[in-house]
């Protein structure tokens, strides 16, 4: 009771000298608090459109094939409405002048119940049906702005997909159900199925998908439906998805991303807490004092321990109001922004949930940062009244200070764990984080021994600004730690992000394009085969050519249970996947385990498997696989292991089957070849010329489309670096703040002694910079060991340290440390020294 | 009659404070001259401590002229006065003024380095050597007592052997016995250095070791008497 009146008392005060630790808990919980509204924001978004992203209640799809009569007569029998959609990659091509233009375009053949659910936006704004009906006797295509800006079409203009002729009607504005789709590599168009009947695209073995959109009647059992589907038509390959999770990819990334921009938020909130820890210490320094005072007049240690505790919990609880008002706001103010780079509507407004996890977290780490200072109010004693205030206080905190300090930083990281929900990812950052902050104390605890060290060194005597500096890094007080350890922290994460981008980038833009090939060819038919490889293995230009059987099939079973039952979640279990058959391995096959089968077998069915994804799945030698291929399944026995480098971009399957395994399968080839640049446009029209539903997907055009995803990727990892940064900006600015009145008085006193302001700027100047450099200096160590460890043994490739991100990391730090400082030095600059010295007498 | 060192005339300082403007000094005229030891003295309040940071060119004087060794204090910017006060003065503070991240050797160097001298170091440990902190050269003042670290200002003060050194109740902050040590030293250095030595003080018999007392009242000069010279009379 009277540690609250005491702790009442002290607040009268008002939040002076607390702006920097309400700012520091306010921006940790604000960003946290956003991000986790956003991410909520959107799933309530998927979760809300999900029969529009779906294109309808439950959806059915197949790889390579449509569904058969008894297939659809089940589907149209539980439906009110089927809607059938056809999915595959192909060439636009636009002859003008006598030149030919060509575009990679991910076609969606419809038919006319399209959409079922929500609508298509086309510019004119004219019906669909209008639009694919054509006109002038040529069936209509529509198609996104980026096709026809690389195409130069005008609306109206004729255009071909295969053999078939189109006209352009409108372009694409908005596709409802696009979210729901995976990764295209060509822009969207969209034409009406039947029109495709002579464009030669939709041949026997053709690669394309086809989906059933339900619209089933109010009230379905979507768990019933989805149960008799499977159990109907086990065996046919099919897959299953309906609206209550209409877009699992996108739901899942945004999952992931939201996880991961919640750790960035909580390395913020990491910065944050060395602010909110440094302003305390300031705080309760100050207050020696009354502490002594306090305990002259009879309190105990407990008593002012509590007093304290109290004042500090009332102003962290407006600090994280705060926060999580300004989370709360700032998805909702920039919802229209957000909203247009998304290709759903999202639910923004306010989510409760996220705000309680920000709120938690805030609390926690306000509680880890704080009871160490808050700790030490116990070992003021009375006698600092009379003596040297700053006089020797035990620095470490009783054993009951510490234990609350280590669980609450054990509740802060369980919280972390069961929020992500990705234990690996947030103890590693746990860990990327303690380790820095490790790192970071022992580094200013090295810059301060070597300032003072070099202080004293002969060689900097006579250069008087360079020895203040130093002499005030290294000498007592100061505020080197909290600023090496704030804006440490704060580059440290930017440090990792900016490594392991432009490791990520020189991976895909630098390594690949040295061995990769020119162009991937797809869907090449049978007969097709031998005139196109003659064309391209007869070019001077070309250095080589490789290409395989190529079908498509979905592993549903391992030794006759479900894959899945048996590997799990693995990616290759994830979908459809390439099968190709072949009479011997390729030169650069390297067998790991087993035998290939002899040239003419005809028996049962054997399987290669690529080594690494079997090990990863607990496959064997002799483990029999199950895989659907058009609806038909095949059984097979691993009768070998081999490498396969998907890294190079060369041809790479992870099951090969003897030829007779699949002999009967309608299917195509796939194609590289390797040739000159110059050679690239002639081979294309040539190819294109003979065998016109033949699609030549350029690889260079894939590459920049990772290369955006992974930009996009960087954009939202360095928007939540920022956040940290800028928290780590306060704490500079408090650091800088609370050493201005040392900086008045040192300032005064030198001008005393004869030193003229330029001097001491640049002794200012050079201190921030040492320190900012430091701090600098050490992200770099930290964001190459984030960049290695994520290199190489998450993306399992190299890691090449980029020098000119670490530059400039160091170069920001220590200009940012700069202004701070300089922003606090006017006033000691400009005081006059009679005046400051004399108010301290 | 030798040029005097310090000349003020008509000297004013007036303040603005939160209450408005205090009018502190009024119409001080005096001179000092060279090798002289002059001791302020008055009731709190009486603006001693402010005519002698106007001297040092600690605080700039709202109206009349001062002179310090032929210079015109009133007429410097800031990095003026700065320069002047290297080598020509030395100040001492009740409270000391140490730098707190510097160690004693550091904070009596600092004036020598920047009066450009090429042993600074070697003087400043001289100068703590003369004032018995040879042992605490490398001590950071929280390390010292009030006494040691007074006498390490005094060394700051006297190292770059200043024509003027000026002093704001030296031992105001210390016991009896360590006072009278910061005083014998303070006269010893001035008359080993032969500096002209301006002391505010509270206590009488300091006052009396001077050579002259002037005594403020009110912001002016109520009397200004040679003490020795009077005595010997």
């Amino acid at each position: 009771m009277i540690a609250w009146h005491i702790a009442r008392r002290e607040l009268r005060g008002g939040l002076n000298g607390f702006y920097v630790f309400l700012a520091c808990l306010a921006l940790g919980v604000a960003a946290i608090a956003a991000v986790g509204s956003v991410r909520v924001s959107i799933q309530e978004g998927l979760a809300r459109e999900g029969a529009v992203i779906l294109g309808g209640d439950a959806s059915i799809a197949f790889t390579y094939r449509f569904a058969e009569a008894d297939e659809r007569a089940w589907m149209e029998a539980q439906s009110e409405a089927v809607s059938e959609i056809v999915d595959f990659r192909s060439m636009a091509v636009v002859e003008r002048d006598g030149a030919v233009e060509r575009g990679l375009t991910q076609v969606k053949g419809v038919d006319a119940a399209y959409p079922l659910v929500g609508d298509v936006q086309l510019v004119p704004q004219i019906p669909l049906s209008t639009a694919l009906a054509g006109k002038n006797g040529l069936p209509g295509i529509v198609a996104q702005r980026v096709l026809i800006d690389r195409l130069a079409l005008q609306i109206g203009d004729v255009l071909k997909l295969g053999t078939q002729e189109f006209v352009l009607m409108a372009s694409l504005e908005r596709e409802p159900d696009s979210a729901g789709g995976g990764f295209g590599l060509g822009p969207r168009s969209l034409v009406l199925t039947k029109d495709l009947a002579n464009s030669s695209l939709l041949e026997p073995g053709t690669l394309f998908d086809s989906a059933y959109r339900m619209a089933l009647p109010n009230g379905a059992d979507l768990d019933m439906i989805r149960a008799e589907a499977e159990a109907q038509f086990a065996e046919s390959g099919l897959r299953w998805r309906d609206s209550r999770n209409g877009a699992p990819g996108l739901s899942e990334f945004v999952d992931r991303i939201g996880a991961f921009l919640v750790l960035v938020g909580l390395a913020g909130l990491a910065v944050g807490g060395v602010g909110v820890s440094a302003a305390v210490r300031s705080y309760l320094d100050a207050k020696t004092g009354v502490i002594a005072t306090l305990k002259t007049l009879g309190a105990e240690g407990r008593t002012i321990f509590t007093a304290y505790l109290i004042q500090i919990g009332i102003l962290s609880a407006i600090g994280i109001a705060l926060g999580l008002i300004l989370g709360a706001l700032l998805p909702i103010l920039f919802a229209p922004i957000i909203e247009a780079r998304l290709p759903i509507p999202a639910a923004f407004g306010l989510h409760t949930a996220p705000l309680i996890e920000a709120a938690l977290y805030g609390a926690l780490t306000a509680l880890v940062f704080t009871l160490w200072p808050l700790a030490r109010t116990e070992q003021v004693r009375a006698a600092a009244l009379f003596r040297d205030a700053s006089g020797p206080v035990r620095a470490i905190p009783r054993l009951p200070y510490i234990a609350a300090i280590l669980i609450a930083f054990g509740v802060l990281l369980g919280l972390a764990v069961w929020f992500s929900g990705v234990w690996q990812l947030t103890l590693g950052a746990a860990g990327g984080i303690l380790t820095s902050l490790g790192l970071l104390s022992l580094s200013a605890w090295l810059v301060r021994r070597i300032a003072r060290r070099l202080s004293r060194a002969k060689a900097v005597r006579g250069h008087t600004a360079l020895r203040l500096a130093l002499g005030a890094v290294g000498g007592p007080g100061g505020e080197a730690t909290s600023v090496v350890l704030s804006l440490g922290l704060g580059l440290a994460v930017l440090a990792s992000v900016g490594q392991i981008d432009s490791n990520l980038r020189s991976a895909i833009e630098r390594d690949l394009p040295d061995v990769a090939p020119s162009y991937f060819f797809v869907d090449i038919q049978n007969a097709q085969l031998p005139a196109f490889l003659e064309r391209v293995k007869g070019d001077p230009q070309v250095s080589r050519v490789d290409s395989a059987p190529m079908l498509r099939g979905i592993i549903t079973r391992i030794n006759g249970k479900p894959a899945r039952e048996v590997a799990g979640e693995h990616w290759v279990l994830q979908g459809d996947r390439g099968v190709t058959y072949s009479q011997r391995p390729t030169e650069n096959t390297t067998i790991t385990a087993g035998e290939w089968w002899p040239e003419d077998y005809v028996g049962p069915p054997q399987i290669s498997f690529a080594a690494e994804e079997a090990m990863e799945m607990g496959l064997d030698l002799g483990d029999e696989l199950t895989i659907n291929i058009l609806g038909r399944d095949i059984t097979g026995e691993i009768t070998s292991f081999r490498e396969v480098d998907f890294s190079t971009a060369e041809i790479g399957f992870i099951l090969t089957m003897n030829p007779s395994a699949l002999a009967g399968a309608p299917h195509t080839h796939i194609a590289t070849v390797y040739a000159e640049e110059d050679a690239e446009a002639e081979i294309l029209r040539d190819v294109a010329a003979d065998a016109p539903n033949i699609t030549a997907i350029r690889v260079r055009d894939a590459i920049d489309r990772v290369t955006e995803a992974l930009a996009g990727l960087a954009a939202a990892t360095s928007y939540g670096a920022a956040a940290t940064l800028i928290t780590g900006f306060v704490v500079l600015i408090g650091a800088a703040a609370a050493g201005e009145r040392s900086r008045v008085f040192e300032a005064a006193v030198l001008k005393t002694v004869g030193a003229a302001r330029g001097r001491i700027l640049a002794s200012f100047a050079m201190r921030s910079a040492i320190l900012g450099a430091a701090a600098g200096g050490v992200a770099i160590i930290a964001g190459g060991l984030a960049g290695y460890s994520v290199m190489v043994f998450v993306m399992d490739t190299t890691y090449t340290f980029e020098p000119f991100s670490a530059i400039a990391i160091v170069i920001g730090g220590a200009l940012a440390t700069l202004l701070a400082g300089l922003a606090f030095a006017w006033r000691p600059l400009a005081a006059r020294p009679g005046q400051i010295l004399r108010g301290q007498e | 009659m030798t040029a005097p060192v310090l000349s003020l005339s008509d000297v004013q300082l007036s303040l603005m404070g939160n209450a408005g403007r205090v009018d502190i000094l009024h119409d001080i005229s005096l001179k000092v001259t060279r090798g002289e030891t002059v001791g302020m003295v008055g009731p709190s309040g009486s603006g001693k401590s402010s005519l002698l940071m106007l001297m040092g060119g600690l605080e700039r004087a709202t109206g009349g002229s001062i002179q310090a060794l032929g210079h015109d204090l009133t007429a410097m910017d800031e990095d003026a006065l700065a320069r002047f006060r290297r080598g020509h003065m030395g100040v001492v503070f009740q409270s000391f003024h140490l730098i707190p991240t510097m160690t004693a050797l550091e904070n009596v160097a600092t004036p020598l380095e920047l009066a450009g001298a090429s042993d600074a170091f070697d003087r400043a440990e001289a100068e703590l050597e003369s004032v018995g902190l040879g042992g605490r050269i490398h001590h950071y003042p929280s390390q010292m007592s009030g006494g040691e670290q007074q006498r390490v200002a005094l060394a700051r003060a006297a190292a770059p052997r200043p024509d003027i050194l000026l002093a704001d109740e030296p031992t105001g902050n210390l016991d009896g016995s360590n006072g009278q040590a910061i005083m014998d030293m303070l006269f010893g250095l001035r008359d080993r250095h032969g500096s002209t030595l301006v002391l505010v003080t509270h206590a009488p018999d300091l006052a009396e070791r001077c050579d002259r007392v002037i005594t403020l009242k009110d912001g002016r000069v109520a009397s200004d008497n040679r003490v020795v010279a009077e005595a010997a009379q």
